[in-house]
């Protein structure tokens, strides 16, 4: 080996990275932002949820309840007049879980310590954030558990006066116990067994959506540049929303095909069918279609090769695949990047996908998701179209 | 002499602090060749893609044909062709797909496409070539192909943006004298080459040199200008030769044919200036004239 030689081509290599400002953005700030987004943005860990609480008691008992659940830092408590406001609260995604504390609480928990009927709490959750249903549901449980069982201490004592009875405590999910000072019921509101390939399912869709339809529109939009028949296009009497849907249509329909074959795939091979209307998934699902090749269309409009197209393209999907929901819950993540998260179209499809696989929602329900969709189009298609004018 | 088909005045385009064409001014005169050239970063393609209507120029006006290009980019694109650096055919797509493609877009199906593709067809030459996929033919015929989309729709106009880029010196020919035949049926070309002796196919011919026009004439106006002229070396005891600045009628009456008739039967050579030359001249000329300016 010739180490002159070898410096010679470390040197060129070095220079061409450091020169190159796109590479050296992927190199340096790719790798740091991720570590930082995994690290502070994306957890499943329980901390600071938003808990709806009905409290039909309204009592010393149950307003120390939850104080406690408060005090822990797991939650931040959220009063709802009416188990059904709470319901909706929850379908809406306002809070990550609920607890419903009934009126009798206190009396229960009374005669609980005096050896009659635990007292009941209700916990709810949304079973469709499959993740963090599981580890919400078991964090209220054990501090619900925890902090009753120190209540019924203080009702034994002010009964009996003696010392505490074993507090009994019911299986995640499952019938409560019958007799002890506390039983904690739960309720999934969706998806119950916290199937959580019904979860990923859904989301791929959006994942595959989002990827693959802006990577091929942006690497043949850029073919085309560099053949000189966009050029071409341009200078014929077609004019650029002809020339935009000339190149989305047919590629949104391909992609339509590909998503009636996913949802057969995943409904024959895995089980997992929507609970909602497939036609109107599919009608959804190819709209989004448009959303991301419009998407990719802008790619290309800033890319001088396919090879820059690819890199951006795979740039853009690590946000997506962090943000969306799609992996992590974004009901987790601290405000501002909640925020973030909502500028990505792929956040909304992902959540309108698991509205109709999980929960089995419609049109009516998804009107704002809907909405806010097909905004992101029109802004796309309209930044798209200044794109193939091109006039500088 | 008509009006000019193409008119721009004062057009100019900057980059940030980069200006790609200053004040640039030119007529073209209808069913005639224009030659546009200059090297390579000279202001050339900017030029021409702002006249086509693709980029906006900083300042100036663009008429084609009777249209504000700059106020209406989409409506002079019925009355224009063009062909770019690249033949713009579609890979994958035989000939014959390509020509329906582009006739579609141009509104042309049925009998009268085939009535127009037939005799394109037969003129440039394409007959075996319609089956083929663009990838499998030959760079000649590509660029014969691409001359003819351009033109299947009859445009006024013809931009040819380096058209004979990369072709053998017979296609190069072939294809001259197509453009020819398109400027004797009555149509206007816009041509840029790299190619400086393809200036004598053009009826004028204008030079850019750092986005400025520095020289706009016909072609034999620029030898005359430009070159210590034509040298004719008549053989025969002693050999004679002469020298004139443009192989015009007063120097055949008053200097050539005497001396001939002197000697019948000589052996006449006559050494044209090249155009290279001609262009190096301009450029000197140019640089000259813009480090003497304070």
């Amino acid at each position: 080996m010739n180490l002159r030689r070898l410096w010679t081509l470390l040197v060129r290599e070095a220079r061409a990275t450091w020169r190159n400002a796109f590479t050296m953005t992927i190199l340096v700030a790719v790798p740091l932002a991720a570590l930082m987004v995994f690290g502070f943005v994306l957890s499943t860990e329980v901390k600071k949820l938003r808990l709806g609480v009905h409290d039909a008691s309204g009592t010393a008992s149950s307003r120390r309840l939850v104080a406690e659940l408060a005090a822990k830092g797991t939650f931040v408590p959220r009063s709802f007049a009416t188990p059904g406001s709470l319901d909706h609260a929850l379908m809406e995604g306002e809070i990550s879980a609920a607890i419903v504390i009934p009126p009798d609480f206190d009396r229960r928990l009374r005669e609980a310590a005096a050896g009659g009927a635990p007292a009941e709490l209700q916990v709810l959750y949304d079973g469709g954030e499959t993740v963090l249903a599981g580890n919400s549901e078991a964090f209220l449980r054990t501090l619900a558990l925890s902090t009753v069982a120190e209540l019924s201490t203080g009702a034994r004592a002010q009964t009996m006066g003696g010392p505490a009875a074993p507090l009994r405590v019911s299986p995640p999910a499952a019938a409560p116990p019958v007799s002890g000072g506390v039983s904690v019921v739960s309720r999934a509101l969706f998806n119950p067994k916290l199937d959580g390939s019904r979860f990923m399912v859904s989301g791929t869709f959006g994942f595959v959506l989002s990827f693959l339809t802006a990577l091929i529109t942006a690497v043949s939009i850029v073919s085309e540049r560099l053949s000189g028949t966009f050029e071409q296009l341009q200078v014929t009497p077609a004019t650029s929303l002809e020339i935009l849907l000339g190149k989305i249509l047919p590629l949104g329909a391909v992609f339509a095909v590909d998503v009636v074959l996913m949802v057969l795939a995943a409904g024959f091979l895995l089980g997992v069918w929507p609970e909602g209307s497939i036609v109107f998934f599919v009608i959804v699902s190819s709209f989004y279609v448009l959303t991301s090749l419009s998407l990719g269309l802008l790619i290309s409009a800033t890319s001088a090769t396919a090879a820059e197209a690819v890199q951006k393209t795979v740039l853009f999907s690590i946000p997506l695949v962090q943000l969306s929901g799609f992996a992590f819950p974004i009901r987790n993540m601290p405000t501002p990047v909640r925020w973030l998260a909502e500028i990505f179209p792929a956040t909304h499809y992902i959540r309108v996908s698991r509205a109709i696989y999980l929960r089995g929602e419609g049109p009516l329900s998804l009107l704002p998701e809907l909405a806010l969709l097909t905004f992101f189009t029109l802004v796309l298609v309209a930044v798209a179209l200044r794109s193939i004018e091109g006039r500088a | 002499m008509s009006a000019p088909i193409i008119s721009v005045r004062n057009l100019t385009k900057r980059f940030g602090d980069f200006t790609a064409v200053d004040q640039l001014a030119i007529d073209v005169v209808p069913s005639s060749i224009f030659a546009f050239l200059g090297a390579n970063g000279s202001g050339k393609s900017t030029t021409i893609r702002m006249l086509i209507g693709l980029l906006r120029p900083t300042e100036g006006s663009i008429e084609v044909d009777g249209i504000d290009v700059i106020r209406h980019p989409r409506r002079v694109r019925d009355h224009i062709g063009y062909m770019g650096q690249k033949v713009s055919l579609y890979q994958g797509l035989s000939l014959r797909e390509n020509v329906e493609f582009y006739a579609g877009l141009h509104g042309l199906a049925g009998r009268e496409l085939e009535a127009r593709w037939g005799a394109l067809r037969e003129r440039f030459r394409l007959s075996d070539a319609e089956a083929e996929r663009p990838e499998n033919l030959p760079a000649g015929i590509r660029q014969r192909a691409g001359l003819a989309l351009a033109t299947l729709h009859r445009p006024r106009v013809l931009f040819l943006d380096e058209p004979t880029a990369g072709v053998d010196v017979h296609s190069r020919s072939l294809f001259w004298e197509l453009i020819r035949e398109e400027a004797d049926a009555g149509r206007t070309v816009f041509v840029t080459t790299h190619f400086l002796e393809e200036v004598d196919y053009c009826d004028w011919a204008s030079f850019i040199d750092e986005g400025k026009l520095i020289a706009n004439a016909a072609p034999e106006d620029l030898r005359r200008r430009y070159s210590e002229g034509y040298r004719v070396h008549i053989d025969g005891e002693p050999a004679q030769e002469l020298t004139t600045p443009a192989l015009d009628d007063a120097f055949f009456a008053d200097e050539l044919d005497p001396l001939l008739a002197l000697r019948p039967g000589a052996r006449v050579q006559i050494d044209t200036p090249s155009m290279t030359d001609v262009f190096r001249r301009v450029i000197a000329e140019s640089a000259g004239t813009r480090h003497a300016q304070p």
